[in-house]
């Protein structure tokens, strides 16, 4: 069991409407991740975060970066206390109202 | 309707007669304004349908991007920016044809879309200030143009891609564009909506109890 | 596929009108590629070492065909010229209505070379072409010469749609813009000082004639294809809403920002996010250029509660801020509030002045303030006035900025050709080499983001034909660690892998041909950028072009044309002198560590030269001098341009039994997946 902050941004962050949550894995992969996510926020979350064609994590204008600013993919590993960052490329701002403000 | 009427109604010789019997038109264009951004693609697909060569020319469109600054709306406070001025094909029967001295106006035997017969037509232009909405248009040949739904499979439609979900209002609503073509609803446009209208079911809403556009979640 | 050419020579007076012919499109596609090879054979007939802001000098607009027929995929015109900033090829690019609009006058292309006796302006209306009297105009800003050109000309036979320049441009400043519709900006290399250097205020086209299609159904139906690519992509929607302004949040995360005169990688304060903008400002319509799906483009009205500082700006109205103008106000200049961003913004886009180049002029100064380099007294010489340039404050920043646009004080004149000139002349003033502060690539062109980590980032911002630039380049595959693409494109991982310097140089010079490609069918970057091999690769753009010209051909033989159009580039600044010891950056990129972020510590020049070889090679061109060779010309068909270069020693000639045999084959990639 290990604990990963993760930080959403822009079209992330409109899916989930809260800027940063901390998760629990009961393993400690990016697979466990992505399935905790999408089990979390549906399809919409799945089709940013999963590349229907190669069933990694997204390439095409989406960004998943560790703390050290490295690119994860779906069979990488995770550390306890691991930052991940949702982002997407360029596309920018999230304009839906968040829970908690 | 009249067996006669149906049969001319089938093989397109059916004149506009404002005092017969004409059905309501079953599906008709619609359009979220707010959503309009001005790229102009509605104009492009309708000029290279409908100009003489499929040439791409704007002067040629039966719809066209108009810039509304007046208009307020509760997600822009200032005023849209952008509406795409449709034919609203009207019924029973639509102002337009009722306005024409030579009844050039016939309906389309698949979309009931009145459409002029260029033939009849003698370019007297009483059609244009006729309609409520200022959608009937003249090319710079004279040629009135009327919108004809493209026989059932609007050009401008299918040319609108989906739009962002502007309506930052709480509620995460579909991905949208600004036209549809839809089954006729009680008003045609969010602009059009009468305050007295307020329990009727809005476009949006009917779109998503029909299931053609799927929820956020 | 035939389109018009609109000569004007605004010394005598004489307009030409001319037809761009089939071959011309076939040869060269449109756009970037037809204006490239206009300037090239002006400058056969005219010495290319004229003074670029003399008469002498040619100023080019271009749309390529693909423009605004409804792919979708967005419009682009382009700017060629020889720069008066850079001194070197310049060219720019914009999008919005112009291009679109201007196409209908029947006119795909203008070139105006001359000088007008006084201030006129240009009038395309169909085919009437008129030489108007600009007086009432000159010393105006864009917004209101464009307000004022729409009121006088009227509707009919269409809006009218413009390219002005501000008072950037009617003073001759070099790094001057032209802006579109007093809205966009063709912002780099200086094509606003070649317009008011030629006392031409503004473009204003109105048409109602049509264009030609070659097969308006298959164009239809390919546009059906990309709209239902494009709509399966989910994040090419998100990038649907706010254009480029993710890019500080990415930046940040990844330690590329430029802060401070690149002094640090990060933007400080909490306040400059994309997501504050959008939430607290952008309550307009979104707004897109001609034929784009994306409508990444948007209005604020600034209301006075939505920060701090929005108060000073009520009612101000403007389009939202770009990534690169929020990197030289909250980067270069440390400006901490989005209000303050955003009349920036509106501010440079008025005066017709490229930010980035006008940001760090301005923070150069700002640093040797901070490190006690200038005094109060030489502060005041410079600007005729007390200042004081401090980091984020709006009052300096205005006065600095109106210095350049009205060349009003000595910072102004020093710096009206940006930064690395600025800092050349204050060095040789005050006899002490101050260079090492100013921030410039190739050209002495400036651009604001952290790049020490990013070999090809740093390559491109050495190599680019119209000085230092990402838009050439394009180093996507390694900012974005993209190594699914280095293997496609290469067949191994390692252009995705920022910390060695593998495949750097080679990932600029395939993607330069293809963005050449782009540039050329006169539509938007930004699709391609996002997926390049996914839903909208350039071989996908090919099959539009091919509905809308006629002119159909294999993905190789585009790509060759790409690669023809980047070594006309190339040809055309060999001929200026330009040579491998010109294709460099400064000494901050160079040498310093990159001081914070997850790659701190890394020095660019472990890898510049090593990188810069391989894009040589990459490109079949000579590694000692930079020069092409014959072989490369004469196998991109371009003999011709080959003994012109051979004539004035810009050449080198690796014809059999002569010295130097270079050949490198050009690696094609074939067969990109393309999403079904």
């Amino acid at each position: 069991m290990i604990t990963v902050r993760a930080e959403y941004h822009a079209r992330f962050r409109e899916i989930t409407t809260v800027a940063e949550e901390t998760l629990q894995l009961e393993q400690p992969l990016v697979a466990e991740l992505a399935r905790l996510l999408t089990q979390k926020y549906g399809p919409r979350m799945e089709a940013l975060l999963i590349d229907p064609d190669t069933k990694d994590l997204n390439n095409k204008g989406t960004l998943f970066l560790d703390s050290k600013g490295r690119r994860i993919s779906i069979d990488d590993t995770l550390e306890d206390g691991e930052v991940i960052s949702f982002m997407v490329g360029i596309a920018g701002g999230s304009g839906v109202q968040e829970s908690g403000r | 309707m009249t067996e006669q009427t149906q049969k001319e109604l089938a093989n397109g010789a059916l004149w506009l007669r404002p005092d017969e019997d004409i059905p309501n038109v079953p599906k008709k264009l619609f359009a979220l304004q707010n959503l309009c951004t001005d790229c102009k693609i509605c104009e492009v697909a309708c000029s290279l349908i409908h100009s003489p060569d499929g040439e791409l020319n704007p002067v040629w469109t039966r719809l066209k991007i108009t810039h509304v600054p007046q208009v307020a709306t509760r997600v822009n406070k200032d005023g849209l920016g952008f509406m795409v001025a449709i034919c609203h094909h009207c019924a029973n029967p639509p102002p337009c044809a009722v306005a024409c001295p030579t009844d050039a106006f016939y309906y389309d035997p698949v979309t009931y879309a009145a459409i002029i017969d260029q033939d009849k037509c003698i370019q007297c232009m009483e059609c244009v200030p006729a309609c409520p909405f200022d959608t009937v248009y003249v090319a710079p040949t004279g040629e009135v143009l009327k919108c004809d739904l493209c026989g059932g499979d609007p050009a401008c439609v299918k040319a609108c891609a989906t739009r962002p979900d502007k309506l930052n209002v709480g509620k995460q609503y579909p991905r949208l564009p600004v036209l549809f073509y839809e089954e006729k609803a009680t008003f045609s446009t969010i602009l059009r909506r009468s305050p007295e209208a307020k329990d009727e079911v809005g476009l949006m809403e009917a779109l998503l109890k029909q299931g053609k556009v799927s929820s956020a979640a | 596929m035939e389109r018009g050419l609109l000569r004007v020579n605004l010394t005598t007076g004489e307009i030409k009108k001319e037809t761009i012919p089939h071959a011309m499109f076939e040869r060269w596609v449109g756009g970037s590629g037809i204006n490239d090879w206009l300037l090239w054979e002006h400058f056969l007939r005219h010495d290319p070492m004229c003074d670029p802001r003399g008469p002498d000098n040619i100023f080019i607009f271009g749309v390529g065909p693909l423009a605004g027929t409804g792919s979708g995929i967005g419009v682009k015109g382009r700017l060629t010229f020889k720069s008066p900033c850079y001194k070197i090829f310049g060219d720019s690019a914009g999008g919005g209505q112009f291009p679109y609009a201007i196409r209908f006058t029947g006119y795909d292309y203008i070139a105006v070379t001359g000088k007008a006796p006084k201030p006129v302006y240009l009038h395309i209306c169909n085919d009437e072409v008129t030489i108007c009297d600009a007086g009432h105009l000159w010393g105006k800003g864009s917004i209101e010469t464009h307000a004022l050109l729409r009121q006088e000309l009227g509707d009919y036979p269409a809006e009218v749609h413009t390219l002005t320049i501000g008072q950037a441009g009617e003073n001759q400043v070099g790094i001057a813009g032209v802006a579109s519709d007093g809205w966009r900006i063709y912002a780099r290399g200086g094509g606003g000082a070649v317009m008011g250097s030629k006392n031409l205020k503004a473009i204003a086209v109105q048409g109602n004639k049509g264009i030609k299609v070659h097969n308006p159904l298959g164009m239809l139906r390919w546009a059906d294809g990309f709209r239902q690519k494009l709509d399966a992509n989910e994040a090419g929607y998100g990038f649907k809403r706010r254009g480029t302004l993710g890019a500080v949040e990415l930046y940040q995360r990844i330690g590329g920002n430029f802060w401070r005169n690149n002094q640090g990688s990060l933007f400080r304060g909490e306040e400059v996010r994309s997501d504050n903008w959008v939430k607290k400002f952008h309550k307009y319509s979104e707004v897109c250029s001609a034929d784009c799906y994306i409508a990444c483009d948007g209005r604020y009205k600034i209301e006075g509660h939505e920060s701090p500082r929005a108060q000073h700006y009520v009612g101000e109205t403007f389009r939202h801020p770009e990534y690169l103008v929020t990197a030289g106000s909250a980067g270069a200049m440390d400006v901490r509030d989005w209000a303050d961003v955003a009349h920036i913004g509106r501010v440079t886009n008025d005066y017709g002045i490229d930010i980035q180049d006008a940001s760090c002029a301005i923070s150069f100064i700002m640093e040797l303030w901070q490190r006690g380099l200038l005094s109060a007294r030489e502060v005041e010489e410079l600007f005729d006035k007390p200042l004081i340039p401090e980091w984020g404050d709006m009052d300096a920043i205005e006065e600095m900025l109106a210095s350049l646009a009205y060349q009003k004080n000595l910072f102004g004149r020093m710096f009206r050709d940006g930064a690395y000139w600025g800092a050349l002349a204050l060095s040789q003033k005050k006899g002490e080499n101050l260079v090492k502060y100013a921030i410039y690539g190739k050209g002495g062109a400036s651009f604001t983001e952290e790049l020490r980590p990013f070999p090809t980032w740093m390559n491109n911002m050495a190599v680019a034909s119209r000085g230092a630039d990402h838009l050439k380049g394009i180093g996507l595959i390694e900012k974005f660690q993209r190594k699914d693409l280095s293997n496609a494109y290469f067949g191994r991982p390692e252009a995705g892998d920022p910390s060695i310097p593998d495949l750097k140089g080679a990932s600029t010079a395939i993607l330069e041909n293809r963005v050449a490609l782009i540039n050329s069918y006169g539509v938007c970057i930004f699709h391609w950028l996002l997926d390049p091999l996914g839903y909208a690769p350039e071989s996908y753009y090919g099959q539009a072009y091919a509905e809308v010209t006629g002119i159909d051909k294999s993905q190789e033989e585009r790509l060759r044309d790409g690669e023809r159009i980047c070594n006309l580039e190339k040809a055309f600044n060999s001929r200026l002198g330009m040579r491998r010891e010109h294709d460099i950056i400064c000494e901050r990129w160079m040498y310093e560590p990159c001081p914070e972020g997850p790659y701190k510590g890394r020095v660019a020049a472990d890898m510049f030269e090593q990188v810069l070889d391989e894009y040589y090679e990459w490109r079949g061109w000579d590694k000692r001098t930079g020069l092409q060779t014959r072989s490369k010309l004469e196998e991109l068909g371009l003999a011709e341009v080959a003994e012109v270069l051979a004539a004035e020693g810009a050449l080198i000639d690796d014809r059999p039994g002569r010295a130097r045999a270079v050949h490198v084959t050009t690696p094609t990639v074939g067969n990109e997946k393309v999403a079904t």
